[in-house]
């Protein structure tokens, strides 16, 4: 059998991961002052040598082989590091409760209320199941079918396909314009959430007072939210053209001047943030109209009663108390703003003017579907989603802190 | 007695019922998907009706399948497990994709020196030659011409001579010099600018072939698998020069990549003097220039006249029909009599009015100037219906629609303008249009991004071809 | 309607008499009014403007014209019989709903999986549900399509089209949240009387949910009608063709030129369904806050 040449060999991984481990769990060790020491390091170098391996080990190791570029080598790393940061955090988890004598797998969150009994795992099982099911089946199974892709050369209709190991996330990594389309995602979508968060959270306080023709108002609000985004897109560039639109038809007419909306770089930008706000603020609306019902009124009349002015009543009662619905919008908004604008651009701009309004979702589209270039694609659409996936974490850590789930 | 008649009749009815849908059941069915869902599907329901009609043993239906990508997307699924149809429309950026993923049997192959299929006369020579050669692969005519456009130029024939422009312009220079004369008109507010048109790739491929230069080697892929892409070419930067020069000086409204709506809105508003569209938007923009009120005229597309042959000739742009491989004989002759009927001199030439789409044939051009009273040809395109003109030249109505077939029916013939055939058509596209949009809006150093660009574009062709090209 | 405005409505005389002439002219928070009609003009524009070129022929377009045009009869007919869009639009209908109602449906179920039952490792399940709204549905469309044909048994394209369809994490998500905040003693009482979990959700939790559920059901059956990508791979029976593909077959005559007004005609009537939906189910909306209210 023919000696494969490495350029960091598998060994040294594996002892890179397993000291790593080691050095974690002796670090927590110490900050915890629990447990035995021993104990401690060997399980710590254990979980790190099952990290170290569980990403690179199914590819053979292939990103540190000696004919690897540099920038596979610091893929290999991170996924190195991906793989430690999940069995580190789960195998600590477990030790330390180990340690604290508490049973291994927590007895279910004490939710309030929940059933007694001894078949509560069976029953909650059959009644998730339908669920569970429905998503192993058509969403799980496709997403492994289609991730397998990302390690390949691969094209749609093509004969063959090619295993090229890391290359198309290392692709990525040099890559500086797939870098400023992560970060117009980020900057677009913080303009998206932040803009149609407030003004929906405005507008539904002032639709919640007892006003006469809430109801006309609010049927009026929520209707661009019916439009699908690739019709938003159609609408927008009916308005926005240059000398085309009927938005600078009415500023020439009346100011004298036209703005250039979709063909320079910050018009185009701002455009897409806004066409994206209008065709989501209608579903805040929803919800924020939906999260100020649940407030009790008493509540707002006892601190009127004790004084409290309307801006005091918002900041100390009304915003902490709709905190769950803050929450859930800020969470489907990221989702909407990084995966659901792709169409909506695909119409209004093309992703240009000179690729300014090129998102990373926009690329997955233009290179998966688009393109037929299914390795790249999915290889750009797994990095998107760790992403998600990070910001959605982040935003649960910082949400279990803030977020007021109203025991009134 | 009268009730038992009854009976007796209804029986044989019933019986009759069943048994003559069992004696015909030897009807072929084909299915036919095209990419259009609007009234250019209206026409080809009518034509495939139209053939059921003369051909009680072949049933075609048509099935609208969205868009150009949908169709290549949807077809590569339907191989996979077998639902897929007998023809398919597949357009132009996907020939080679079509020759390189085996599952089609070629026209010329399938007639195999027949003069006549099913009663259909095989006749392909009066076929404007450019078009013909774009689908002949290896010598070989791989699919049947339908929808088949090229770009003209529209100008606005009022605001030009206002300026005291009397030629229309017919080249690059023509047009920056007509620019600099309506240049006191947009100073003055008349119009917004002197000219506009959709920012396509298309256009960056058509002057390509205008200058007798080809998109990627080996002669565009005609001479053999191409290999890497040929842009750092003087035909090339000349076309950046020229919109660069066009936009700086003010005289070009751009309106974004690929948009093609609000370039065409702000000339038949009379807001800009010139155009550049697609031939089959003929008939839109004549309807917009009528009732804005001003007098359209076209001529072929502007071309550099700095280049060293001159105007050469223009690619043509659209679709043709493929057939599935692995039909039975019967099935697969079928088909190609429906195309063949399809792609009639008669129903070229409907097919042309109701759609503005060039027809192919010489002859079907010869019938629109010489129609025959009470004709069944003719359509209107915006409420789909047939209609009948009084007139017997068609293009006596429509000056416009001559435009487009004269400019490809003097096109030289050469491996320039029979256009690029390439796998990663259709991905390249954004690439070296936005070389040129980000040369025209910024400027910059046009080497380096050609060079990057190239680069780029040849190590996506050279993965296509890994995966494709025969091993 | 009226019904949930008056229940909100105080009406106060004494503090109405107290009041200036001057001040009881103009109606009361005269700046929610302002705020609100500001909003609805800026945020409905696209949409009027959309209603008004859906009554113009293209030049009209073209030119700006600012009063209804000549042509809305006859962009009705285009979009309706032309482009068979009602057909289409009685397509999406069925589709929509069976969406919107299966997703609520399993969704209520998983909720009260993951809230009114003590089991270990119940955030793995959550989790595991919750990461799917992540995944970027249109990427794993062509290997969905390979496992949906890879099992030809479907009775009807539509189940083949909408079964995939119908977790949903976000339904999940609010389900959970909306049963945690209410009140233990309900499930603690019920446990009491002896009931059993189905039956605490149906006597308890659904009638104390219709709030959810009618929110739930306008976004699902919104999400339904915006099928677009899916429908358009899947169903190769045109019949069976979805609103999405009726309006991009108003929108695609890209080189041969827009026909606006059908355009937005279609733009206008398939916003409408939804709308409706959302006016029926807003009442119940309503009545199921005052319920939640007088706990």
């Amino acid at each position: 059998m023919e000696e494969i040449a490495y350029s960091v060999h598998p060994a040294i991984v594996t002892l890179v991961g397993a000291l790593l481990g080691a050095g974690y769990f002796a670090f927590l060790r110490w900050q915890t002052q629990a447990g035995g020491l021993n104990i401690s390091l060997g399980v710590g170098a254990l979980a790190g040598v099952i990290g170290a391996t569980l990403l690179t080990a199914p590819l053979g190791y292939c990103m540190f082989q000696a004919d690897q570029k540099s920038e596979d080598i610091i893929i290999g790393w991170i996924a190195v590091l991906l793989g430690l940061m999940l069995t580190l955090n789960l195998f600590s988890m477990l030790l330390w409760r180990y340690f604290r004598g508490q049973r291994l797998l927590p007895r279910g969150d004490t939710t309030p209320g929940a059933f007694r009994g001894r078949f509560g795992l069976l029953y909650a099982m059959t009644v998730l199941s339908p669920t569970i099911l429905v998503l192993v089946f058509f969403v799980y199974l496709p997403m492994v079918d289609t991730l397998r892709f990302s390690t390949f050369l691969a094209r749609f209709g093509a004969p063959r396909t090619r295993f090229i190991c890391v290359s198309n996330f290392s692709r990525m990594l040099a890559d500086l314009d797939y870098h400023s389309n992560l970060f117009l995602s980020f900057a677009l979508s913080f303009g998206i959430i932040i803009i149609a968060m407030s003004l929906a959270l405005l507008i539904a306080s002032m639709l919640n007072q007892p006003i006469v023709g809430a109801n006309i108002y609010r049927t009026l609000l929520i209707w661009p939210y019916a439009i699908s985004p690739l019709v938003a897109g159609v609408i927008f560039s009916l308005l926005l053209g240059t000398e085309s639109g009927i938005v600078n038809r009415v500023l020439d007419l009346t100011l004298g001047v036209k703005v250039p909306w979709l063909v320079t770089v910050p018009a185009a930008q701002i455009s897409v943030v806004l066409a994206s706000v209008w065709n989501v603020i209608g579903f805040n609306i929803l919800f924020y109209t939906a999260g100020l019902q649940t407030i009790p009124k008493d509540l707002l009349e006892s601190a009127s009663i004790d004084g409290a002015g309307a801006w005091q009543r918002f900041a100390r009662i009304t915003f902490p108390l709709l905190s769950p619905f803050t929450f859930f919008l800020i969470v489907t908004n990221t989702i909407y703003a990084f995966f659901d604008t792709f169409s909506l651009i695909f119409v209004l701009t093309r992703g240009g003017p000179t690729e300014s309004t090129f998102t990373a979702m926009y690329r997955v589209y233009v290179t998966g579907i688009l393109s037929s270039d299914i390795g790249k694609s999915t290889a750009q659409s797994l990095i998107l989603f760790l992403i998600v996936v990070g910001i959605t974490i982040f935003q649960f850590r910082v949400g279990q802190r803030r977020v007021q789930y109203g025991n009134y | 007695m009268f009730r038992r008649f009854v009976v007796i009749l209804f029986v044989l009815t019933l019986a009759l019922g069943t048994m003559v849908p069992a004696l015909a059941q030897d009807v072929i069915e084909l299915e036919a998907w095209v990419a259009f869902s609007d009234h250019r599907y209206d026409w080809a329901v009518d034509t495939a009706d139209r053939f059921n009609a003369l051909h009680d043993d072949i049933n075609v239906t048509m099935l609208s399948v969205a868009n150009y990508d949908t169709i290549v997307n949807n077809y590569t699924l339907g191989r996979e497990d077998g639902a897929y149809p007998e023809i398919v429309q597949l357009f132009d950026a996907a020939l080679q994709f079509a020759v390189d993923s085996n599952w089609f049997d070629f026209a010329e192959d399938i007639i195999a020196g027949r003069d006549e299929i099913l009663g259909h006369p095989v006749d392909f020579d009066d076929i404007i030659p450019v078009i013909s050669n774009y689908y002949t692969v290896d010598g070989v005519w791989a699919s049947v011409a339908w929808n088949t456009s090229t770009p003209i130029m529209y100008y606005n024939v009022e605001l030009l001579e206002q300026a005291g422009v009397m030629e229309m312009p017919r080249t690059w220079a023509d047009i920056l010099d007509a620019c600099a004369a309506l240049q006191p008109l947009v100073d003055d507010g008349t119009i917004s600018a002197c000219a506009t048109w959709p920012f396509s790739p298309w256009f960056i491929e058509q002057w390509l072939a205008q200058q007798n230069e080809y998109m990627v080697n080996n002669e565009n892929g005609r001479a053999g698998r191409a290999t890497e892409f040929n842009l750092d070419t003087d035909a090339y930067r000349a076309i950046a020069e020229f919109y660069r020069e066009l936009y700086s000086n003010g005289y070009f409204i751009y309106e974004g990549f690929d948009q093609w709506g609000p370039p065409t809105q702000s000339f038949t508003s009379g807001k800009v003097a010139i155009m550049m569209s697609s031939s089959a938007a003929a008939r839109a923009i004549s309807e917009g220039a009528t009732a804005t009120g001003f007098t359209l005229k076209t001529t072929g597309m502007a071309y550099n006249q700095d280049a060293p042959d001159g105007w050469v000739g223009n690619i043509l742009g659209g679709a043709t029909m493929y057939i599935s491989n692995g039909l039975a004989p019967e099935v697969q002759d079928a088909a190609m009599a429906f195309l063949l009927f399809f792609s009639n001199t008669e129903n070229s030439a409907s097919w042309h009015t109701a759609s503005g789409y060039v027809p192919v044939r010489n002859s079907s051009i010869e019938l629109l100037k010489n129609l025959e009273p009470g004709n069944e040809l003719l359509w209107d395109i915006p409420s789909g219906a047939r209609v009948d003109i009084e007139t017997n030249d068609w293009y006596a109505a429509f000056p416009n629609f001559l435009t487009a077939s004269t400019q490809l029916g003097t096109s030289t013939v050469n491996n320039a303008t029979r256009g690029s055939t390439y796998g990663t058509f259709q991905q390249s596209r954004p690439y070296y249009g936005g070389v040129v949009e980000e040369y025209m809006l910024n400027g910059g150093d046009l080497d380096a991004m050609i060079a990057e660009t190239n680069a780029e574009l040849t190590e996506l062709l050279q993965e296509y071809n890994f995966l494709f090209a025969d091993e | 309607m009226t019904e949930s405005a008056s229940s909100r409505f105080v009406f106060d005389p004494s503090a109405n008499r107290s009041r200036p002439l001057w001040r009881r002219l103009i109606p009361q928070r005269w700046y929610a009014h302002l705020i609100l009609t500001i909003s609805v003009i800026v945020i409905t524009f696209p949409m009027f403007y959309a209603l008004l070129i859906s009554t113009q022929s293209n030049p009209e377009v073209y030119n700006h014209k600012f009063t209804p045009g000549s042509r809305f009869f006859e962009n009705l007919h285009t979009v309706m019989v032309q482009r068979n869009m009602g057909r289409f639009m009685l397509n999406s209908f069925v589709i929509a709903l069976s969406i919107a109602v299966g997703k609520t449906v399993m969704s209520v179920l998983a909720g009260l999986g993951l809230v009114y039952f003590r089991y270990p490792g119940k955030w793995i399940v959550f989790g595991f549900v919750l990461v799917t709204l992540i995944m970027p549905g249109d990427v794993l469309l062509i290997a969905l399509y390979r496992r949906v044909v890879s099992f030809d048994a479907w009775p009807h394209p539509y189940v083949a089209l909408t079964l995939p369809l119908l977790a949903s994490a976000t339904g999940v998500f609010i389900f959970r949240q909306h049963f945690m905040t209410m009140p233990p003693d309900l499930s603690e009482a019920a446990q009491l009387d002896g009931a059993s979990p189905l039956q605490f959700l149906f006597r308890v939790l659904i009638p104390l949910s219709w709030n959810t559920i009618g929110a739930l059901m306008v976004i699902m059956f919104l999400f339904g009608w915006n099928q677009f990508l899916w429908p358009l791979i899947l169903l190769r029976d045109q019949d069976l063709q979805v609103v999405q593909w009726g309006m991009q077959s108003l929108t695609q005559s890209l080189e041969v030129g827009d026909n606006f007004g059908p355009m937005m005609m279609g733009v206008i009537i398939t916003s409408l369904p939804p709308m409706i939906v959302f006016l029926i189910l807003q009442r119940q909306f309503m009545k199921g806050f005052a319920l939640t209210r007088d706990k």
